[in-house]
């Protein structure tokens, strides 16, 4: 473990990549000739971070406040060599791992909620909605917004509403309202549920939910991901790592993270994009979720309903649905347009995994480091063990990051 | 003096009524005209602008157009052509050879470096061998590197847009703008446009640098109604605005 005093790891800005893109960004597009969805994230995003959603600024100042909440919930995350799981796999180089399930909710996200709940409060809204798939976006939202004094309203993909019950006690015990989506309290859900009422849900559904809730009741909406913003507050993975290596004169020669929308693993990556051209740098999805190999890369809708702009992004579909894996999180059609990007044009590699693989590498990463990772952050585990198989003899230094713990999951090892 | 560029889509919200305000518009007031030549794809302007892009496409008559061209031609008043790559770019070459023969004196593509960038340095080189101004688009999420680039390849203004699409309400930042372009492009000419959205905007972008504004969206809500005075007032105060400073 590294050890050093707070200050010197957490950083002092957020890092945002779009200035240093290969190509242009494409904007966001209205997906309906007469109205603008691009102008609806006036109403339902806290201003401040619309601002940095449009933003061309490389860095974005961290407000103290939040800063503070950061080292509350548990903040630097630790970043440990796992000389044991090196032992095993009898790997001549080095194997680093960024343990973001040392956060208070367990997860990444708490990073960027404790950092939208922070805006939303300066403006006095009513409260905050969002949409959980694996339950610890909605974990971070309840607790970010339980800090600020703010209700929560917590739309929970239904069937991992179902495969999860301890989320939503967790969720709860935070002052969180959850209730599985599609859900009655939308007009949305409501159609959805009137035409299937066994409807398993998706990550698409729970946000034209709660989009359609802040609107109708001045909450605002809490990005959990793909919306650069969200990315930008998730760079204090990144940037801590970045410290953290550098303290200990180690430079990455292999980054591998997981992907859902891309919020843990751009915040993780992107930080090293301006000045590590030499990096390897791999995102790792599901085998049913193979939006990087067999998504299109075009303009696509962020949600089902249609309520949010569209986004130019690797997608299988707004109306994707799909398989009912284990890694709630990595059920999501698309991937954040900057990520998409950036695997457009070869800079970011992408690896698909099965659940059985995935299995297997957090069995083994429990055993050698003792951590139970969560069954997304088993994706990165996966790749990352495949990797060092692949690259036996190469003695790299490669750093994986292991995006939240797995100890509410483990009924997938009944 | 400071540039006013006031933006029209052909044939919006109809051939006579749109050459109304145009030859009423006074041309000692302005300094440069943009014409939006209707898309399938508006995909870079807001609702405002993509209803005249649909209804233009319905309207626009090039033998109607072709005398008001050489109106502002022989007024000296140089004429831009809006028109996005998805629709020129498999003929790219006779468009800009029409053009020509109408009277312009360039072309702004809004989705040529974002969504076609590969091809851009190859159309660019095209229209500098043909002397036509290529006018580059660039916005906030417009890379540095592609800026100064882009910017090296071309010796015209550059139109700088302020926000993902016209005529939206999405917060931007004046300074922290105008900072960055007059770094990244120092001693350039800069209009800003894109939804502008009040005149004490168009005061500061100029206080810091810019050199003009292109103006769309309000004067196609004017066009909407057949508002001519009111489309006149506002021709005249935006340049009453620019003139102070």
């Amino acid at each position: 473990m590294i050890s050093a005093i707070n200050s010197e790891i957490i950083p002092e800005n957020w890092y945002n990549v779009i200035p240093d893109l290969p190509e242009p960004l494409p904007p966001p597009k209205d997906s309906k000739a007469e109205f603008s969805s691009i102008n609806l994230l006036n109403k339902i995003l806290p201003k401040e971070v619309l601002r940095q959603e449009f933003t061309f600024k490389r860095y974005e100042k961290i407000p103290d406040e939040v800063i503070e909440q950061y080292e509350q919930i548990g903040r630097p995350t630790p970043l440990i060599r796992a000389k044991n799981l090196e032992k095993y796999l009898d790997y001549g180089g080095k194997i680093f791992y960024k343990f973001e399930g040392a956060t208070a909710t367990g997860s990444h996200k708490i990073n960027t909620a404790i950092a939208q709940a922070y805006y939303a409060k300066n403006e006095g809204v009513n409260g905050v909605t969002t949409e959980t798939g694996a339950g610890q976006w909605g974990s971070a939202t309840a607790l970010a917004a339980s800090l600020y004094k703010l209700p929560a309203q917590i739309f929970m993909v239904k069937v991992s509403f179902i495969q999860k019950p301890l989320r939503k006690i967790v969720m709860n015990l935070y002052n969180g309202n959850v209730v599985p989506s599609p859900s009655n309290l939308t007009e949305y859900g409501r159609k959805i549920l009137s035409e299937n009422p066994d409807h398993p849900g998706t990550l698409g559904i729970g946000i034209s939910e709660a989009v359609e809730y802040a609107l109708d009741h001045d909450y605002r909406y809490m990005v959990a991901s793909v919306m650069n913003s969200a990315l930008t507050h998730q760079s204090v993975i990144g940037l801590e790592t970045k410290k953290q290596l550098e303290l200990i004169g180690e430079h990455a020669d292999v980054l591998i993270g997981c992907v859902g929308g891309g919020s843990n693993f751009g915040g993780f990556t992107f930080p090293f994009i301006p000045d590590h051209p030499d990096t390897e740098i791999i995102a790792t999805t599901a085998d049913e979720v193979p939006k990087f190999s067999k998504g299109d890369y075009k303009y696509d809708l962020m949600d089902s309903a249609g309520v949010l702009p569209e986004v130019r992004m690797y997608s299988l579909g707004a109306d994707f649905v799909p398989p009912t894996i284990y890694a709630g999180g990595l059920r999501y059609h698309g991937a954040s347009p900057s990520l998409s990007l950036l695997i457009n044009k070869g800079r970011i590699k992408s690896d698909e995994v099965n659940q059985e693989e995935v299995k297997n590498a957090i069995r083994t990463f429990a055993n050698t480091q003792g951590i139970i990772a969560a069954p997304e952050s088993g994706h990165a585990i996966a790749t990352m063990l495949n990797y060092v198989k692949a690259h036996k003899n190469e003695k790299k230094t490669i750093v994986v990051n292991v995006s939240g713990h797995g100890l509410l999951d483990l009924s997938i090892f009944q | 003096m400071k540039n006013l560029i006031p933006y029209f889509t052909l044939g919006y919200p109809d051939n006579n009524t749109l050459k109304d305000f145009l030859m009423a518009m006074p041309v000692n007031k302005i300094n440069y005209i943009e014409f939006g030549f209707p898309s399938d794809d508006p995909r870079y302007d807001g609702p405002t602008i993509r209803i005249t892009h649909r209804v233009g496409n319905q309207n626009f008559n090039d033998g109607f157009y072709k005398p008001i061209f050489q109106y502002f031609k022989s007024n000296g008043i140089k004429m831009y052509s809006l028109s996005y790559y998805s629709d020129i770019g498999p003929k790219f070459e006779d468009f800009i050879s029409y053009l020509i023969s109408r009277g312009f004196s360039g072309i702004i593509i809004p989705d040529l470096i974002i969504d076609y960038y590969s091809e851009a340095e190859e159309k660019i080189s095209y229209l500098n061998n043909k002397n036509f101004e290529y006018i580059p688009f660039f916005s906030p999420s417009t890379p540095d590197h592609i800026i100064k680039k882009i910017a090296e390849m071309t010796s015209s203004w550059i139109y700088y847009g302020l926000q993902p699409s016209t005529g939206i309400d999405i917060p931007y930042e004046i300074d922290y703008t105008t900072e960055r372009i007059n770094q990244l492009l120092p001693g350039r000419e800069i209009t800003y446009g894109f939804g502008i959205k009040t005149e004490e905007d168009i005061k500061q972008l100029m206080k810091n640098g810019g050199s003009g504004v292109a103006i769309g969206s309000y004067i196609e809500k004017m066009l909407e109604k057949n508002d001519k005075k009111g489309f006149l007032d506002y021709i005249n105060k935006i340049r009453g605005v620019l003139d102070d400073e």
